[in-house]
């Protein structure tokens, strides 16, 4: 009796909705917050008393212009790429039992930019309506190595094995990297260096044109995430052990491959390969909240929408008015947190 | 008898041959590996001694039947090698090639990037190492003439604050590489008589933000591009993508203007020709 | 409800299923048949290789016969769903490694997945289920700890409140003290007894300890190379002759009156 007594004194027995519920608020109203403050700073000096006074025609406020064409949709992408790479890593390390799983692990991200750079250096340019020849390239990209990795790796329609994803992934990866070297070393001075500029990662979309593409496949891949939180968390004792806790393991895990591709896919056509997001959130979150993927995946959603608006905001205003690409930022966090954490382990 | 003056005059033929041969200006055999140089060395008339070029070479029309060497990253040195020049054109990174040649006892020319002065510096330059110089001189003479006159023409007229876009992909404004405070591209926008937004940044090229491009708010927006990604035929499709900054005085007054020809960014003899037309564009009103 | 298996033959090869990740791999079934009655405690019993853990996987539906059938009561298990299944059958493998850092709690709380809605959360009566578990297996205190951070017999004992949290009609335990020092493994063994006796769990375990099946079964089941050899009570089963079949081993055979049941002493090689 007393056994049960001091169960339920124990933290960690709070019962989930609770927990859920204190998570998904606070990071929440982080997420919020970020959001709305974000567009309120920037390189340049603009009076929100301006920006937001609607006596004066659009045309002539040049306060409101940057606050509504230039900041506004870069922290909304900002948002949508944060949420969509933290949330697929979280996922990718779920699939492949491995917490140092990013969501670049399996080649997504360099089909994505083999696609990209081909269009850059190779000059193609087909568009289809409001996106454009780049964006659309590296998606068709993402999707040829999602293609070939899940092809690779699941043989007869059986269930994944994670050793042969990882290869597969892997091998894919070095073999696009090799691509897209070629191509930079074939392209002139100018191309290549765009296409290297493109690598470190971009928010600024000048629209909302970009997000309106982008934003209905994030949906969906959030839509197909919210059905994997439970079968993630027993999935990771094993697909033997998952199986026998009635988890449809082939099931669970080509919809986890997919989403988490489709999310990454994405956010990397939108805005470039940004690094680190897939991880530092991800572990960042389990360090707050646990490991229950009920809780983690929301969470990290949330944060990682919350992480990258203000790494862009720094990206966009430490060194004013340069630009460090936003992808240097998030690795220069992303390394010293992956060192700490890897002392942390060890110790 | 016979045998002795044999000897003479073979001997006598041999001294008269090599003092001919010494005479005759040495036959010059030039490969160039940077566009802007082979152009100038067609321009002070030394093109027929031109034997190979990079592979990025469009101009004048003659280089399309001559051998490619590589470029700046690919240099091929056995190609270059095999055709047996007297004087390669280089780039200064390239100082590995450098040392080879000078092994090999070839001579070299450095390619140096600067503005409009280094023009002029260059021709002359390639003018000495050709035995041109003269020609070289008389083409410079040209080139300033034609700047002054450029000059003269847009005196006195209102400069207008001009955004110079020297790069992008086509049909989007993202990623957007602006010509900087420095450089022969600036140079020629200021004789043109346009003032560049972007004067202040002390570098040749620059991607600045969305922001910052409504922030500077610029009244005329002319893009240089060489054939490639962006075409003639699309060019009016092109301007037709600044409508998503409708708040830029230069879209809203329709002052966006997309220039497409290779000879508006080679930093060779053809700058003069691109000043015309930037100044034509800034100020089609001087021109009529 | 009884649990059998009728003449099931199973050939292990790639295109059927991927190699089991850090096991061992065994082959061939030939015509198997086991009944495992209610409330029994059932020792499919062999050396290494010899096919138990491969009946023990078919016994849970894990992997599908080739031919024959396995039946939970009058169901095919073929014809039921994963998640049906795991609501009457749990399974408690030889080692258990989450790759996250799950509390003991969450690891048995994921036992009641089978009962859950696709968007359920658990209840207050899973809550209840799963620290009922957790009093029988002894390790209530643990709830809040770290699994990963547990000794061999705690991780253990806590897979399989796990698997009692799924309120199985039948658990399947394999090689459940291979990896155990000796005093864990009494411990384990004296709470399989526990459970089997007083909460009337019905269990079938694989292992190749004969000492280990010979104090807790009251049924074995022998396996040798993919057939068996012969079933029955443990006392009828388990004999120097069958022994030697078994193992080719001369073993001695004998009721060791303190221990309370059979014990089997190597003698040599045979």
């Amino acid at each position: 009796m007393s056994e049960v007594i001091a169960l339920d004194q124990s933290a960690h027995v709070r019962p989930i909705r609770t927990r859920l519920a204190v998570t998904l608020f606070t990071f929440g109203v982080l997420a919020v917050v970020a959001c709305v403050l974000a567009p309120l700073v920037g390189s340049t000096r603009i009076s929100l008393a301006r920006a937001f006074d609607r006596s004066i025609p659009f045309a002539d406020n040049v306060d409101a212009q940057i606050f509504f064409i230039a900041r506004l949709p870069r922290v909304l992408a900002a948002a949508l790429v944060g949420s969509a790479l933290a949330t697929a890593g979280v996922v990718f390390q779920a699939l492949l039992r491995n917490p140092l799983a990013t969501p670049f692990t399996l080649g997504v991200s360099a089909g994505a930019s083999l696609g990209a750079m081909l269009v850059m250096i190779a000059g193609v340019g087909v568009t289809a309506g409001p996106v454009s020849a780049v964006p659309l390239a590296s998606f068709a990209g993402a999707a040829v190595a999602t293609l070939i990795v899940y092809v690779l790796a699941t043989p007869y329609r059986r269930a994944m094995s994670t050793a042969v994803l990882l290869l597969a992934g892997v091998t894919l990866n070095s073999f696009f990297s090799a691509i897209i070297m070629f191509v930079q070393y074939v392209a002139d001075f100018a191309e290549a260096y765009r296409a290297a500029r493109w690598l470190m990662g971009d928010l600024d979309v000048g629209s909302f044109d970009p997000l309106i593409a982008a934003a209905p496949l994030v949906v969906i891949a959030f839509g197909m995430f919210a059905l994997l939180p439970s079968a993630l968390n027993v999935l990771s004792l094993g697909p033997d052990a998952a199986a026998t806790r009635g988890v449809d393991v082939a099931r669970t895990q080509r919809l986890a491959f997919f989403s988490a591709a489709l999310a990454t896919s994405a956010a990397v056509s939108l805005a470039g390969p940004i690094g680190f997001i897939g991880i530092v959130v991800p572990h960042l979150v389990r360090l707050l909240v646990g490991v229950d993927h009920r809780i983690v995946l929301p969470a990290s959603a949330l944060f990682g929408a919350t992480f990258l608006v203000v790494c862009d905001l720094g990206a966009r205003t430490l060194l004013a008015p340069v630009e460090i690409p936003v992808g240097i930022v998030t690795a220069m966090i992303g390394g010293p947190f992956f060192l700490w954490l890897l002392v942390r382990k060890g110790s | 008898m016979a045998a002795r003056s044999q000897r003479f005059l073979t001997a006598f033929a041999l001294v008269v041959a090599c003092a001919l041969l010494s005479a005759a200006p040495q036959q010059q055999r030039i490969v160039s590996l940077v566009p802007a140089l082979t152009e100038m060395l067609f321009a002070i008339g030394v093109g027929s001694s031109v034997i190979g070029v990079s592979n990025f070479d469009a101009f004048p029309p003659d280089v399309s039947r001559l051998p490619r060497v590589g470029a700046l990253l690919d240099p091929d040195t056995e190609r270059i090698l095999s055709l047996r020049p007297t004087l390669v054109l280089i780039y200064g990174s390239q100082t590995d090639l450098q040392a080879q040649f000078r092994r090999a006892g070839i001579r070299t020319y450095v390619y140096r990037h600067g503005g409009i002065r280094t023009i002029y510096q260059s021709l002359q330059e390639l003018g000495d190492a050709t035995d041109h110089r003269p020609q070289a001189d008389r083409v410079v003479r040209d080139l300033r003439a034609r700047i002054d006159a450029v000059r003269t023409r847009v005196a006195g007229r209102p400069r207008p604050r001009v955004l110079l876009v020297i790069g992008r992909q086509p049909k989007t404004l993202r990623e957007i590489y602006v010509s900087g405070g420095r450089g022969f591209l600036h140079e020629m926008l200021d004789i043109a008589g346009g003032q560049n937004v972007f004067a202040d940044i002390a570098r040749e090229s620059a991607q600045p933000s969305q922001e910052t491009l409504i922030a500077r708010a610029p009244e005329v927006v002319i893009e240089v591009h060489a054939e490639g990604m962006f075409k003639t035929s699309t060019a009016e499709a092109e301007r037709a993508v600044w409508s998503s900054l409708p708040s830029l005085p230069a879209v809203r007054n329709r002052r966006v203007h997309v220039l497409i020809g290779q000879y508006l960014v080679v930093p060779g003899p053809r700058f003069a020709e691109a000043t015309e037309t930037l100044a034509r564009t800034l100020h089609p009103e001087a021109f009529k | 409800m009884t649990l059998s298996a009728d003449r099931i033959s199973y050939s292990y090869s790639p295109a059927k299923t991927l190699p089991p990740e850090g096991g061992s791999h065994e082959f061939t079934l030939t015509d198997v048949s086991v009944a495992v009655s209610p409330g029994s405690l059932t020792g499919l019993l062999g050396p290494n290789g010899c096919g138990k853990t491969t009946l023990l996987k078919l016994l849970s539906g894990v992997l599908k016969p080739d031919s024959g059938s396995v039946r939970l009561g009058q169901d095919e298990l073929r014809a039921l769903s994963t998640r049906a299944i795991a609501q009457q059958i749990a399974v408690v493998p030889q080692e258990t490694h989450p790759a996250f850092d799950f509390t003991v709690m969450e690891m048995v709380l994921m036992g009641r997945h089978p009962h859950l809605g696709a968007f359920q959360l658990e209840g207050p009566g899973d809550l209840a289920i799963a620290r009922e578990a957790l009093v029988a297996t002894g390790t209530a205190h643990l709830a809040a700890r770290a699994y990963m951070t547990l000794s061999g017999g705690e991780k253990q004992r806590v897979v399989i409140a796990s698997a009692l949290a799924q309120k199985p009609k039948v658990l399947l335990l394999d090689e459940p003290t291979a990896s155990l020092d000796l005093g864990y493994q009494l411990e384990i063994a004296a709470l399989l007894t526990e459970l089997n006796r007083e909460r009337g769990v019905t269990m079938v375990l694989a292992t190749h300890d004969l000492n280990l099946a010979a104090s807790l079964c009251d049924r074995l089941v022998l396996v040798r190379e993919g057939r068996v050899l012969m079933q029955g009570p443990t006392r009828e089963a388990l004999t120097s002759a069958t022994v030697q079949q078994l193992y080719g081993v001369i073993a001695d055979v004998a009721f060791h009156e303190r221990a309370g049941h059979l014990t089997v002493i190597p003698v040599s090689r045979q």
